[in-house]
C-alpha cells in the first residue's frame, strides 16, 4: 500500500478532492473547514492511502496546525505527493510548491479552481507549468469533482510518477553552502532529500533544526549558515540568508507565472466586493452579523427545530414507548427488564434524542456560515472588540464551533498563531454553550418563558459569552503579562456552499452527539436508573428512599443558596460532569417523566422562574465535561491549567447562580 | 509624477499605493504577509476600514486581507 499525501495553501479545495477521491475514511480529528490534524482515507481505485494534511503557507511553520504538515514530511515518508494550488492565486501558492519539489519526491499539481479563475479573466497554460516545473499538472474543479477522475488514474501506479527534479539555483554563495551543509549530512541516516534539509535549515526552520538537534551535533552547520548569511551581507545581496532564499524563488516564480499565466482580461471580484461593502460596513457590519445571529437562533428554535423535535418527541413518547411496552409484555419480560428499557433506556435516551433536530439545524447553519466565507469577516468585525478583551478576532471561530461542540472547538484553536492567545481561547471555551447545554435550556424555558423561548436561550448564550470576555481581559492582564497578540486574516471571496459538503460536514458534526446519546447517555441513563430504583432496602423502591435519593441530598444543602436545593437538582449535576446531555435524561428518570409534557409539567411544581435562571447558569458555567477536560489536557500539556480550568468555571458557576437567585429574591422576584 | 511615501493608513480607501518599507513590525506577522507575497515593491490597495478602529481591509495579489490598524500603519507606501 503506498501512501500519497495532499499538501496546499490553506482554502485550496484540498478537503474537497479529498472527499471525492476517496470512499471511505479513517476519522483523525477534521473539523468542517479545518484540517485539525490530518485525515488519511483510502483512494477509491485502491491504489494506497491518502493523507489530508492541514493548509500551510510555506514548510516553515507559525503555528502548531502548520508544525503537524512539516513534521509528517520530515519523519513520514509519503510516496507521493499531491500539491493543490488555487490558479486564481497562482503566484502566492507556487512558494510552497517549490518548496515541495525540492523536497524530491514524485509530485503531482493540481491547479485547482480553474473556473473561478477563468471567471476572474485568468487563464493558466498548465503545459507551460507542467514543462517548466517537470512534473505532471493536472487541471481540476475539485467543488464539483471534474478532473478528479484524472488524478485517481495517475496515482493508481504512484511508483509511475517521476521523481521531482526540478532544481533551483540559489547563486554561488548559496550554492556552496549548500554542498557543504549536504556533505555534512551524508552520515545521518534517515533523512529527506539532503538538499531539501539543507534549503528548510538555511531558512530556519524549526521542525528542522529540532530534528537535526537530535541526531546530531549542529553547532558546524550553524557556522556554515552564519558564514554564508554575513558574504551576503558583505556583497550586498541580502540582509539575511532566508530572505536570500526567498526572493531567489519569488524571482523564479515571477518568471514562471509571466510564462504561464494571461491576466490580460483580469476582473475584480464584483460579488465579494459588493457583499463586502455591505456585511463589513463600518456601522452595518455588526448590527447584521447580530441580526444574523439571532435568525439563526429564530430558525434553530422557534421557526424550524421546535416543531421537529415536537415530531419527534411525539414519535418516542407514543408509538415508540407504547410498542415497545407491549412488547415486553407479550414476551413476558419481568418488571425489572420492563422498567428498565421503559422508563431507564427509552426515557433516558429518548430524553435527549428529542433534541437532535435542533442540534443538527444549528450545525447546518454553522456549515454554511463557514463555507460561504462570511465567518472569515466576523473575525474581522470583531476583532476589536475581542483586541480589548485581550484576545485576536481569529478566535472567534473556535468560539463559534465550541456552541455545537467544546472539543473540536479547542481542537481548531490551533489555527491561532500565538502561543497566548491559544491558551486563553482554550482557557474559555468552556463557557461556551455547547449543543449538550441546550437540551437543558430548551427544557427550562419552554417551562417558564413559553412566550419568548428564542430570547430566553439566547440571553444563556450571551451569558456565556459575557462572562467569557470579562474573565478574558482578566486572565490576559494577570496570567499573560507583556505578551501582545497579533491579527491576521485572509478573506476568501464568497462561494455558494454545496448541498453535498454542507451535508456532509454537518453530519461528520452531529455524528458525535448520536453517538454519545448511544454510548454515555445510554450507559449513564442505565446507571442513574438503577440507582433510582434501588435503595438501601432494596429494590424497586420509592424514589424518595432509593440511593440517587441518598446521594443527591447529599450535595442538596451546598445548593439551598442558589435556589435548587433538591436532591433532584443535586443529582443531575454529577453525571452532567461526565456529559452535559446526561442532565436531561436523569431528569426524565427522576421525575419518571414519559414524554416531554410530562417533564415540563413536573419541573414547573419543583423549580420556580428565578431557581430555573439560577440553574440554567449554574449548568452553563460549572466544570467542563469530561471530553473538554481531556482536550484541554491533550492540547495545553498541562494538568495545571486543565485544573485551572475546572475549578475556575465551578467557582464561576456557584458565585454567579448565588447573585442570582439571592439577588432576584432582594429585588422580589420569585 | 513626483511619488511621496507615507504610511498605509493614510491612503484612501479604494486607493492603491506600492510598498516602500516595512519596519518594526512583529516578526510573526512579518513571516505571514511575505507568506501572502506582501514584500518591498508590491502594490497594495486599501479597501476599507473596519469599525470601532477595527483591523483594515487589504488587498495585494488579488488575495484579501486584514489587520490591525497599528501593524498597517508600519507598512510605507508610495503613491503617485
Amino acid at each position: 500500500m503506498s501512501s500519497i499525501a495532499l499538501v496546499g495553501n490553506p482554502n485550496t479545495g484540498k478537503t474537497s478532492l479529498f472527499n471525492t477521491l476517496t470512499s471511505s475514511y479513517e476519522y483523525v480529528g477534521n473539523w468542517a473547514g479545518v484540517t485539525v490534524e490530518k485525515k488519511i482515507g483510502s483512494l477509491k481505485n485502491g491504489a494506497g492511502k491518502l493523507i489530508d494534511l492541514p493548509g500551510i503557507y510555506s514548510l516553515h511553520p507559525l503555528s502548531r496546525d502548520e508544525g503537524v504538515a512539516t513534521q509528517y514530511l520530515i519523519e513520514e515518508s509519503p510516496e507521493a505527493l499531491i500539491n493543490i494550488v488555487d490558479a486564481s492565486q497562482l503566484e502566492r501558492n507556487l512558494l510552497l510548491t517549490l518548496q515541495l519539489l525540492e523536497y524530491g519526491k514524485p509530485t503531482v499539481l493540481g491547479l485547482n479552481m480553474i473556473d473561478v479563475a477563468k471567471a476572474r479573466g485568468i487563464v493558466v497554460n498548465h503545459e507551460v507549468l507542467q514543462s517548466r516545473l517537470g512534473i505532471p499538472v493536472l487541471p481540476l474543479i475539485a467543488r464539483t469533482g471534474k478532473g478528479s477522475g484524472q488524478v485517481l488514474s495517475v496515482l493508481e501506479k504512484a511508483s509511475a510518477i517521476p521523481q521531482a527534479t526540478f532544481r533551483l539555483d540559489y547563486g554561488g554563495l548559496a550554492e556552496a553552502a549548500i554542498s557543504s551543509i549536504e556533505s555534512e549530512l551524508k552520515s545521518i541516516p534517515g533523512l529527506p532529500n539532503l538538499r531539501w534539509v539543507a534549503l528548510q535549515l538555511m531558512e530556519q526552520n524549526p521542525v528542522v533544526l529540532e530534528l537535526l538537534k537530535k541526531r546530531m551535533d549542529t553547532s558546524r552547520l550553524m557556522v556554515i549558515c552564519d558564514g554564508c548569511q554575513s558574504a551576503l551581507q558583505s556583497s550586498k545581496q541580502a540582509l539575511t540568508l532566508p530572505q536570500w532564499i526567498r526572493s531567489v524563488r519569488m524571482d523564479y516564480i515571477r518568471s514562471l507565472c509571466t510564462a504561464a499565466m494571461d491576466t490580460t482580461l483580469l476582473k475584480p471580484h464584483n460579488l465579494t466586493e459588493r457583499l463586502d461593502s455591505i456585511l463589513t460596513h463600518r456601522f452595518l457590519g455588526l448590527p447584521l452579523f447580530i441580526f444574523f445571529m439571532y435568525a439563526m437562533f429564530k430558525t434553530t428554535f422557534d421557526w424550524v427545530g421546535g416543531p421537529l423535535s415536537d415530531l419527534v418527541d411525539g414519535l418516542i413518547s407514543g408509538p415508540i414507548s407504547n410498542g415497545a411496552s407491549s412488547l415486553l409484555q407479550t414476551v413476558g419480560a419481568s418488571g425489572f427488564t420492563h422498567a428498565l428499557i421503559v422508563d431507564g433506556i427509552i426515557g433516558g435516551v429518548g430524553g435527549v434524542i428529542v433534541f437532535v433536530p435542533q442540534i443538527f439545524i444549528l450545525f447546518l447553519m454553522i456549515s454554511f456560515l463557514e463555507d460561504s466565507g462570511y465567518m472569515a469577516r466576523v473575525c474581522l468585525l470583531m476583532d476589536s472588540t475581542m483586541e480589548r478583551m485581550g484576545l485576536n478576532g481569529k478566535a472567534f471561530i473556535p468560539f463559534i464551533i465550541g456552541f455545537g461542540c467544546n472539543v473540536p472547538a479547542i481542537m481548531a484553536a490551533r489555527s491561532i498563531e500565538q502561543p497566548k492567545d491559544r491558551m486563553l481561547t482554550t482557557l474559555l471555551m468552556p463557557l461556551m454553550s455547547c449543543s449538550a447545554r441546550l437540551p437543558v435550556y430548551l427544557l427550562f424555558a419552554a417551562v417558564f418563558f413559553p412566550a419568548q423561548q428564542a430570547t430566553a436561550v439566547l440571553a444563556m448564550y450571551v451569558l456565556g459569552v459575557v462572562f467569557a470576555l470579562i474573565l478574558c481581559k482578566l486572565f490576559s492582564k494577570h496570567l499573560f503579562k507583556n505578551e501582545s497578540s497579533v491579527f491576521i486574516i485572509e478573506l476568501p471571496p464568497y462561494r455558494m456552499p454545496q448541498l453535498k459538503t454542507l451535508g456532509r460536514s454537518t453530519w461528520e458534526k452531529g455524528k458525535g452527539f448520536l453517538r454519545k446519546a448511544g454510548t454515555i447517555i445510554l450507559a449513564g441513563s442505565v446507571i442513574i436508573w438503577l440507582m433510582s430504583y434501588a435503595g438501601p432496602s432494596g429494590l424497586n423502591v420509592e424514589m424518595d428512599n432509593s440511593f440517587l435519593a441518598k446521594f443527591g441530598g447529599l450535595i442538596a444543602p451546598l445548593l439551598h443558596p442558589l435556589g435548587f436545593g433538591t436532591w433532584q437538582a443535586g443529582s443531575t449535576l454529577v453525571p452532567g460532569f461526565l456529559a452535559k446531555e446526561v442532565v436531561v435524561s436523569t431528569m426524565n428518570i427522576i421525575y419518571h417523566a414519559p414524554d416531554a409534557a410530562g417533564l415540563e409539567g413536573q419541573i414547573s411544581q419543583v423549580f420556580t422562574p428565578l431557581s430555573s435562571v439560577s440553574f440554567m447558569a449554574f449548568i452553563l458555567l460549572y466544570i467542563p465535561c469530561l471530553a473538554t477536560v481531556g482536550v484541554i489536557k491533550k492540547e495545553t500539556a498541562s494538568w495545571k491549567w486543565t485544573f485551572f480550568s475546572m475549578g475556575y468555571s465551578l467557582v464561576l458557576a456557584y458565585l454567579v447562580s448565588l447573585v442570582i437567585f439571592q439577588g432576584g429574591s432582594l429585588l422580589g422576584l420569585s | 509624477m513626483a511619488s511621496t511615501s507615507c504610511s498605509l493608513l493614510r491612503l484612501q480607501p479604494g486607493s492603491t499605493g506600492s510598498i516602500h518599507r516595512i519596519e518594526g513590525m512583529n516578526p510573526i506577522l512579518r513571516r505571514r504577509l511575505a507568506d501572502l507575497g506582501v514584500s518591498e515593491g508590491v502594490m497594495i490597495r486599501l479597501k476599507g476600514k473596519g469599525p470601532f478602529l477595527g483591523p483594515i481591509t487589504l488587498e495585494c495579489n488579488g488575495q484579501l486581507f486584514a489587520i490591525r490598524r497599528k501593524e498597517a500603519s508600519m507598512i510605507e507606501v508610495n503613491v503617485s
